[in-house]
Order: C-alpha cells, then structure tokens, then sequence
C-alpha cells in the first residue's frame, strides 16, 4: 500500500458516515496534503451547516423558523432548489420532507462530494476518486494507471460486491434496504418501500444520483421502469428483494 | 460433487443468497451468455456473515393504488420474464441432483428469515455456479409492473448476474454507510487496492 505509488489516501469520520478520498496525482507531498486538507474541511463545513443532528445547522434554524429563507447561504438556497426540482423529476419519490420536517441529506452528501471533486480538478488534481459514505465520484485514472474500479455492494453480503464499474468520470450511488431494513421510506405512503432491495445510479453528478437512487427504492419495483426512462447518460443497475440484478445494457461493467 | 454439498451446507446453514442472479425464464444454463457468470463456487468453509435474503412480503409491497408509474406503460401485461413461481424441470425437494452432463441443479432447504421464507436452487456446471434462483417469494402481481420495453432494454433476458464478484477494487458503492459492514467493506476495498 504505502510505498512506490504516487499519491494519498485518507479517510474521515464526516456525516456520521466514513469517507475516504484517494487522490492519484503524482504531486509533491505537501500539495496533495494540503489538497486532502480543503476537500475534509468543506465535508466538515457542509457537515456543520447542513447537519439535521446539530440544532445549530443552518437547516435546523431554517426549519424551525429562526433563520428567514431569504438570509439563508447561497449553498442552502441552491440545495433546497435543488431538492425542490429533484422532486418534482422524481414524480415526489425524492423528498426533502419525507420524514415530517427539512432533511435535505439524500442529496447533500453527493452534492458535497460532487463539489469537492469538482474543486480538486480545478486545483490541478484531475485524477482522484472520493467515497463519501457510499457514493463515489471517481476521475481520471487510479495511481495504478489504469480506470477506476467502483464494486457495487452485494446486498446479501457486506463483504462482497455484485458488480463492478469502471470509469474515468463518474458519479456511482447506490441506495438500499439491505443494512437497517426497509428504512427507505415510500413518501406517498409514509411507509417503507419494498421491492428493490439496491438501486445504484451512475451519471455525471453525485447528488442527483444519490436522489435519483433513493427515489428508485422509494417506488419499489415500478422504480425499474422509471430509472429506464431517465435520458442519457444516466444508467443503472438494480437488485430486486428476489435476488435478480438488472441494469442497464450501457452500463460500463467490467469483470 | 463435493463442492456442491459444500455449497449445499453453506445454503443449509442460513446462509441462502450467496449468488445473486435474477430468475431466468429459461433453464439454468441461461446464464452462460455472459463471461461474468463463472460464479466462483463459493467455499463452505467460510459462512457468509448472516445475509438475510431479502423479499418483501406481500403486504409489504407498494399497493396498487400508490404505484408510482410516472409516465404510463408500467402496468401492461405480465411480463413473460419474472416467471419465477412457475415450476421448473426440476423437482423442489431438497436436494435433488440430476447428474448426467455437466449441468445440474440443487434446491436447498426452505429458509426462515426477517420478511419470510425461501428456497435456494442453485444450477452447477462443473464445479461452478452458474444460475441461482429464489424459489418460493412472493411476488404477487409485481412482475407485471415491469413493462415490455423495459424488458427488452435490459441487458439479456436470462440469468447473467452472478455472485459476489470483484478483485483490485479502487472503492466500493454501497447504502451501507453508517454501518460497521460499510466500514468493513470500506477497508477491505482499501486494504486490496
């Protein structure tokens, strides 16, 4: 691991959640440090000003009122208009208020990420791949040289994966019931969807995909028709409460 | 043979969905359309880590009346795909082997598990599996949600995902985030690279 390969890797416990990031830059020490320092402190901001788990968060005083819509950040206004379109596209299967008050996280975490990798490019580190809980954004190439590989997570199995993507720009979330139970909560019905036990999304950008997953598994097996109806170039893969795994033919699946 | 058994006990031992393959309207052999479905075998000896084979019991699933269909067309007729429930050439006993090619098929034991009860049959080629399908799940009238077009669009119509499959991973996509599996299987992907 450590040794011969350009590089750096790190991982953070930001979010509640574990994210790693691998940057594949043959960059001096200093810069790629300095680089994996901006990306964790953003994580750390967003974390702070987004969190529904801290009662100071910019989205905890907007939803109990005490912080008018108007004074609230570009970043929060931009996100909640963001949830706002993603439910509408999502026919409400995304909702930012499906557990009864303001939770923007579904879509939050992969728009964090998006941002950090999208910063990194512009800082001259063009080959990086950030896992943020999950969701992975990947550029560029490994420090090995060759594309990315992202495994899908085997929902029967936390130690195996069930499919393998490979890709030099892009944005993989997956969402599923199979870790806490079905805590994929159906908006519409207010009760727990069933039917797709994995949902995984890939396309140009973290967030959406992330949504466009949790709205997939929110919809059940209808979620399958819906992801095939999404424009190019967003593709997926799915794994049923039966065990059957579809996807996409234009998934880039390698072995 | 004796890989089979193996692979029997580990089903037996709760341990049912190692190998995921959607169900196949044709025989086992259907997932050799696919390079990826040399599904290792997987050992015995290492018991999965308590998978609970998922499948929303009947009531659990969507009603009719909240069915998403955003656009028409997901309601047509049943799809000939998702025939899962019809029976197949092989018998359900537990069990049974039909050993005259190379190409047979187990059924394990009836499993207990959180949202219900199912049955595993496997289809071996050689040593390797190459089709497992769940017996026994509900299904209700979901499978003719799946429309025909989206049916043709997916890639094959048979059996072609396999089991649990990757090496030189960079990372690993997953819903598992707060969890210690996800952190288990965070570090190994880690660990590997």
């Amino acid at each position: 691991m450590a040794g011969a390969r350009p590089g750096l890797r790190r991982v953070e416990q930001i979010m509640g959640t574990a994210i790693s990031l691998d940057l594949a830059d043959d960059l001096p020490a200093a810069t790629l440090h300095e680089l994996a320092e901006r990306t964790f402190a953003w994580l750390r901001e967003v974390d702070a000003r987004f969190s529904t788990y801290r009662a100071d968060s910019e989205v905890c005083r907007l939803d109990r009122g005490e912080l008018p819509l108007a004074e609230a950040s570009a970043d929060l206004r931009a996100v909640l208009e963001r949830c706002a379109d993603l439910w509408t596209g999502t026919d409400g299967f995304f909702d930012a208020y499906a557990t009864g008050r303001l939770d923007p996280s579904g879509y939050v975490k992969g728009w964090a990420a998006q941002v950090a990798s999208d910063r990194l490019v512009t800082a001259g580190a063009p080959n990086h791949c950030l896992n943020a809980g999950g969701d992975v954004r990947v550029r560029g190439h490994a420090a090995a040289g060759g594309p990315w590989r992202i495994g899908v997570r085997h929902p029967w199995d936390p130690a195996a994966t069930c499919l393998v993507l490979t890709g030099t720009d892009l944005a993989v979330a997956t969402s599923g019931v199979y870790e806490r139970g079905h805590h994929v909560i159906d908006p519409r019905r207010g009760a727990p969807a069933a039917g797709l036990r994995s949902v995984t999304v890939v396309g140009p950008d973290l967030g959406v995909a992330d949504a466009y997953a949790t709205a997939a598994v929110a919809m059940g097996e209808p979620g399958i028709a819906w992801l095939d109806r999404l424009p190019d170039p967003w593709r997926h893969a799915v794994v049923t409460d039966d065990a059957r795994l579809l996807g996409s033919r234009t998934l880039p699946v390698t072995d | 043979m004796r890989r089979a058994f193996l692979a029997i006990t580990g089903l037996a031992a709760g341990t049912t969905a190692l190998v995921v393959l959607k169900g196949a309207p044709g025989a086992g052999q259907a997932a050799q359309d696919r390079p990826v479905a040399e599904a290792p075998v997987v050992p015995a000896g290492s018991p999965a880590p308590g998978p609970t084979p998922g499948g929303g019991t009947p009531s659990a699933r969507p009603s009719a009346s909240a069915k998403p269909s955003p656009r028409a067309g997901a309601s047509r007729a049943p799809a000939s795909r998702t025939t899962r429930a019809a029976p197949r050439t092989t018998t359900a006993a537990p069990r049974t082997t039909a050993p005259r090619t190379t190409t047979r098929t187990v059924t394990g034991p009836v499993v207990t598990y959180e949202y219900g009860s199912l049955q595993v049959r496997i289809t071996l080629s050689g040593s390797r599996i190459v089709d497992a399908t769940g017996l026994g799940m509900p299904l209700d009238g979901q499978s003719g949600l799946r429309s025909d077009d989206v049916q043709a669009r997916y890639s094959g119509s048979s059996g072609e995902v396999v089991a649990k499959q990757g090496a030189n991973l960079s990372t690993v996509s997953g819903a598992t985030y707060t969890s210690t599996a996800y952190k288990r299987s965070l570090q190994a992907a880690i660990d590997k690279a």
